[in-house]
């Protein structure tokens, strides 16, 4: 990796690991890092503890989605999704068992989400369809078409186990356990959500997050609070840039997008406060809730610096790849 | 003595009294006995002790006599009677013999004296006698001691030992006979056989003296024979130079180099020798060559009058010239130093590579004498006339042509860490203020003469020739390979500055065949300028960009869209390739930083241009990626399917790129991938 391809290298995904103790990241170079927080955030930390104790090539194609179960990573590439044990990684050794699917070819990954119930493996990607798999037998059990454009996000309500996905055709669809979707709702113009319209960036949606009755959703239009059981929306975030990520934290909103700067935003609708970092726009924010050790929210973006907020309103320090 | 001389004056009167009359006597009656009183006669016969009681006896008597007559005058006496006149004469009578007996004493005294003054005056003599005979007796022992002490000079001759006289010399010299018993004829014999030698060795050696002589002659004929031949060969040799000519051996010329290079200071020299033999052996298009003043060069060959190494010397010598002359200002005594610290050896190499079109990159290497180091300037000599492009005037200029040939070479400080001490002596701050004067101290040009200065990171351990012969080679290629990459890019420029990317056949599969978006400018910028502007400051902040780089900016339209594109270039061209940022203006300011597919179009050019490199050896890098980057324009413009102003109508830029998807991924990015032969864009 020389200085050059550090200067166009973009973060595109990242995990935790079940401990808490470590963060993967995977880039546009289909590289995945493996970070340690505690040799991180401990006193004696240098230079040398911001680097990655472990990086590997997992894919040849970009990295967009990362997840991690309890004893493993997965990470998604052009097609294929691989699974890295936790305990081979921490040991510094990349040992690759993948599954690939053979029912994606060229199209991408952008999200995969787990329903922890069945067990199974929710993906979505460029095939504008959703794919689930069985994690134990690794067969993929049922495809729920519907969309007219990539998948760009998805999301699970546990309580209904419902899945909900946001493509790039600006539809919010939201599915039951079959595999008609239960209603779709779409927000751009002309429709419901009017207010949250913005033609001029477009109608996709890239980010979505679920707590219970409440949904976040945004990407060309603007990030926008909504009711699902009466699928209006409540409050719209008056954000400049295209989210494309956002999350539930206690009782704020904090989403990433277009823009150096993590928002942090009241469920009313007003922007408390928008917190600067190094990428000049950002596609992925984490947080560290597995662990109270290493409490850090984590965020990456166009740039090889991942922002480390030990205190979530400012950033502590950089991992750089 | 007074009284001596008195008393002895009362005897002789006696005497002379007494003597008178006798003599009277004795002259009237000759015949008759003469009676001579002569009262030293009597001295010896009377004894003293016998006279000290006639003395103490008459002092008696007379004593008694007084008292008596004391007693009768007071007795009532008269004084003429008869009793004290009998006494009285006694008395008398008492008197001559006290007086008589006083002279005696006198006369015995004197006696006892004249004997004793005899008797010293015997002793005094004899005293004398033993001293004069003590002197004489130590005199002839020293005589004594010294005869026997004396060295003949017979003895300052280192003689040959006995046993190899007797052996050596003939018998009637070493007469063995009588020499072995006696030392003083062995010596002599000896000293004999020794000048008989001294003889002989006398004789051989006037006779090779003059032998010596014969021979001397004779080499001097010798030597004026061989002299008078030279003219001969010379005229031999001027006759055979067509005939070298014709067969292509310059076997003068190359002897005349060679006696040249005798003078020349030992890197040149290193140098010289490699730069020669690489060109005989692998490049037959590399030429080295002699230029400079060779009479002075053999003047500083001779031993120097002022000695430059020992300043305090100089400092002296000078200090003591001002106070007799006027003194030169402190300004210029310190300009002259300098310049003579940085004086220049008067012989120079000139290196011609040439190049297969035609033009020829000449080096020319200077030693600086009292730096020992070599420094090197440039100059480019073309077959076709260059005037053509502006934005290139950079890139031939000799004084930044030869920049960072190796990785940080900047030919700016000279690498020999002892010139630092040499130049806080003088005054001088930095070498580079000299550079332009003097040439570029680059540390490739001191390997190659085979200098190594300590100077941090890994050294290997040759020095001298081993040294220059190791670096020889790739410097050479690299010096090629720079004079043609710059070559290159001059015809790409004027070709650039016209509004036309010169794409080679060789190429063509990289880009579509129809490429609407062009070039419109290609200008040159400073490094102010560039430092500047707004969206190079991640390129700035990640430490690419060095003073030496060379920086252009290119203008790429396609309707209302104008993409400005700010090249930071390498002077290692192609190995370094050319840094791009974006920066567009279509409906708002947007680059890379805020735009992600205008990352993207930047990757394309940055990151993956190993595809553009072209065949070998590269030098078409810049072009490829010029064009690559317009035809990113024209995948940008026509999938940006988003009205921005609100308005529906009709789209500025048509779709004509075939594409399987617009966007793709959380960022949705462009696909800018070209894909030959089938002419579609994916993503990556």
């Amino acid at each position: 990796m020389g200085p050059v391809e550090l200067l166009h290298m973009s973060v595109f995904s990242q995990s935790f690991s079940p401990c808490g103790r470590f963060l993967a990241a995977g880039n546009n170079y289909g590289e995945i890092a493996l970070f340690s927080l505690s040799a991180a955030l401990s006193p004696d930390a240098s230079e040398g503890s911001q680097k990655p104790i472990l990086n590997f090539t997992a894919h040849d194609g970009p990295v967009f989605s990362l997840l991690s179960t309890d004893t493993h990573l997965l990470s998604a590439g052009n097609g294929e999704i691989s699974a890295w044990s936790w305990a081979e990684l921490i040991k510094k050794v990349s040992q690759l068992f993948s599954k690939c699917m053979t029912s994606l070819e060229i199209p991408e990954i952008n999200a995969m989400i787990i329903n922890p119930k069945d067990n199974s493996l929710i993906v979505g990607g460029g095939d504008n369809n959703i794919h689930i798999m069985d994690m134990e037998t690794g067969i993929f059990k049922s495809v729920l078409k519907g969309h007219t454009d990539y998948i760009h996000c998805l999301c699970f309500k546990e309580r209904e186990e419902e899945i909900l996905s946001g493509g790039e055709d600006g539809a919010v669809r939201i599915w039951g356990h079959t595999e008609i979707p239960l209603s779709r709702f779409q927000t751009c113009s002309g429709m419901v959500g009017q207010e949250c319209a913005r033609p001029q960036f477009g109608k996709w949606i890239s980010c979505l997050a679920t707590d219970s009755d409440w949904m976040l959703c945004g990407g060309g239009p603007s990030l926008s609070l909504w009711h699902l059981r009466s699928m209006s929306p409540t409050s719209v975030f008056p954000l400049p840039g295209c989210q494309r990520e956002a999350v539930f934290h206690q009782d704020l909103i904090m989403s990433v997008g277009e823009g150096p700067y993590v928002s942090h935003c009241l469920h009313g609708g007003t922007v408390k406060a928008q917190i600067p970092c190094t990428p000049s726009s950002l596609n992925t924010l984490a947080l560290n809730l597995k662990n109270t050790e290493h409490r850090v929210m984590t965020v990456g973006g166009s740039s090889h610096q991942i922002d480390v907020f030990t205190n979530f309103s400012y950033r502590a320090f950089s991992l750089s790849f | 003595m007074s009284s001596d001389a008195v008393k002895k004056r009362k005897p002789k009167v006696i005497r002379s009294e007494a003597g008178a009359p006798e003599t009277k006597r004795g002259r009237a009656e000759g015949d008759q006995d003469v009676r001579v009183y002569n009262e030293e006669v009597e001295l010896e016969v009377r004894d003293p002790q016998q006279d000290y009681m006639l003395y103490k006896d008459t002092c008696a008597a007379l004593a008694k006599l007084m008292e008596e007559i004391q007693e009768l005058k007071a007795g009532g006496a008269k004084v003429q009677s008869v009793e004290i006149e009998e006494r009285r004469t006694q008395c008398s009578v008492h008197f001559i013999t006290l007086k008589k007996l006083n002279r005696l004493a006198h006369m015995r005294l004197k006696k006892g004296r004249d004997q004793t003054h005899e008797a010293k005056q015997r002793v005094d003599v004899l005293h004398l006698q033993l001293q004069n005979l003590l002197y004489e007796v130590m005199h002839l022992q020293k005589e004594i001691g010294k005869c026997l002490e004396f060295r003949s000079q017979h003895e300052e001759i280192e003689l040959v030992s006995e046993e190899e006289f007797f052996q050596e010399a003939p018998a009637e010299i070493s007469r063995p006979h009588v020499t072995r018993d006696d030392q003083h004829q062995l010596t002599l014999a000896r000293l004999d056989w020794e000048l008989e030698q001294r003889k002989r060795l006398a004789e051989q050696y006037k006779m090779s003296l003059a032998r010596k002589e014969k021979i001397q002659k004779a080499i001097e004929q010798k030597r004026e024979y061989l002299s008078s031949l030279q003219p001969g060969l010379q005229n031999i040799m001027q006759a055979s130079l067509p005939v070298q000519e014709y067969l292509a051996i310059p076997f003068e010329h190359m002897q005349k180099q060679a006696e040249v290079a005798r003078h020349l200071p030992p890197p040149l020299y290193v140098l010289l020798v490699q730069a020669g033999a690489y060109g005989q052996a692998c490049d037959k298009n590399l030429s080295v060559s002699i230029s400079g003043d060779v009479d002075e060069a053999k003047a500083l060959s001779r031993p120097p009058e002022d000695s430059q190494d020992d300043e305090s010397d100089s400092d002296a010598e000078e200090e003591q010239q001002n106070t007799k002359r006027r003194r030169a200002t402190l300004g210029v005594q310190l300009d002259d130093k300098r310049k003579e610290m940085l004086r220049r050896h008067p012989l120079s190499l000139c290196v011609d590579l040439k190049c297969k079109d035609g033009s020829v990159l000449h080096l020319f290497f200077y030693y600086l004498m009292n730096l020992n180091i070599l420094t090197v300037k440039t100059k480019v000599s073309t077959t076709t006339d260059l005037s053509g492009a502006v934005s290139a005037g950079e890139l031939l200029n000799s004084e930044s042509l030869l920049n960072c040939l190796y990785a940080s070479d900047h030919g700016k400080e000279t690498p020999n860490p002892a010139n630092r001490y040499q130049f806080d002596k003088v005054g001088i701050t930095t070498f580079g203020d000299y550079v332009s004067d003097l040439g570029h101290p680059f540390v490739w040009v001191q390997k190659l003469g085979g200098l190594q200065f300590s100077s941090g990171g890994a050294q290997s351990g040759l020095t001298g020739s081993a040294l220059s012969a190791s670096h020889m080679e790739r410097t050479m290629k690299l010096l090629r390979g720079r004079l043609q990459a710059r070559l290159a890019l001059h015809k790409q420029f004027s070709s650039l500055e016209h509004s036309i990317i010169p794409v080679s056949s060789e190429c063509q599969h990289l880009f579509p065949a129809k490429v609407v978006s062009g070039l419109v400018r290609w200008t040159t910028m400073s490094c102010q300028e560039f430092t500047e502007l707004g969206f190079v400051q991640h390129v700035l902040k990640a430490g690419l960009v060095h003073e030496t780089d060379l920086f252009f900016m290119a203008t790429v339209e396609r309707g209302t869209a104008r993409l400005r594109a700010a090249v930071v270039m390498n002077p290692r061209y192609p190995e370094v390739a050319p840094l791009f940022s974006l920066s567009l203006h279509w409906k708002g300011e947007r680059s890379g930083r805020t735009d992600d597919n205008l990352q993207a179009m930047e990757s394309e050019v940055n990151v993956f241009r190993s595809e553009l490199q072209g065949p070998r050896p590269g030098l078409q890098l810049l072009t490829n990626q010029i064009q690559r980057l317009c035809v990113c324009l024209d995948v940008y413009l026509e999938t940006e399917s988003q009205v921005c102003d609100g308005s529906e109508g009709p789209k500025e830029f048509p779709r004509e790129k075939m594409c399987l998807r617009t966007a793709r991924g959380p960022s949705r990015l462009k696909p800018f991938k070209y894909n030959h032969p089938q002419g579609f864009f994916s993503h990556r």
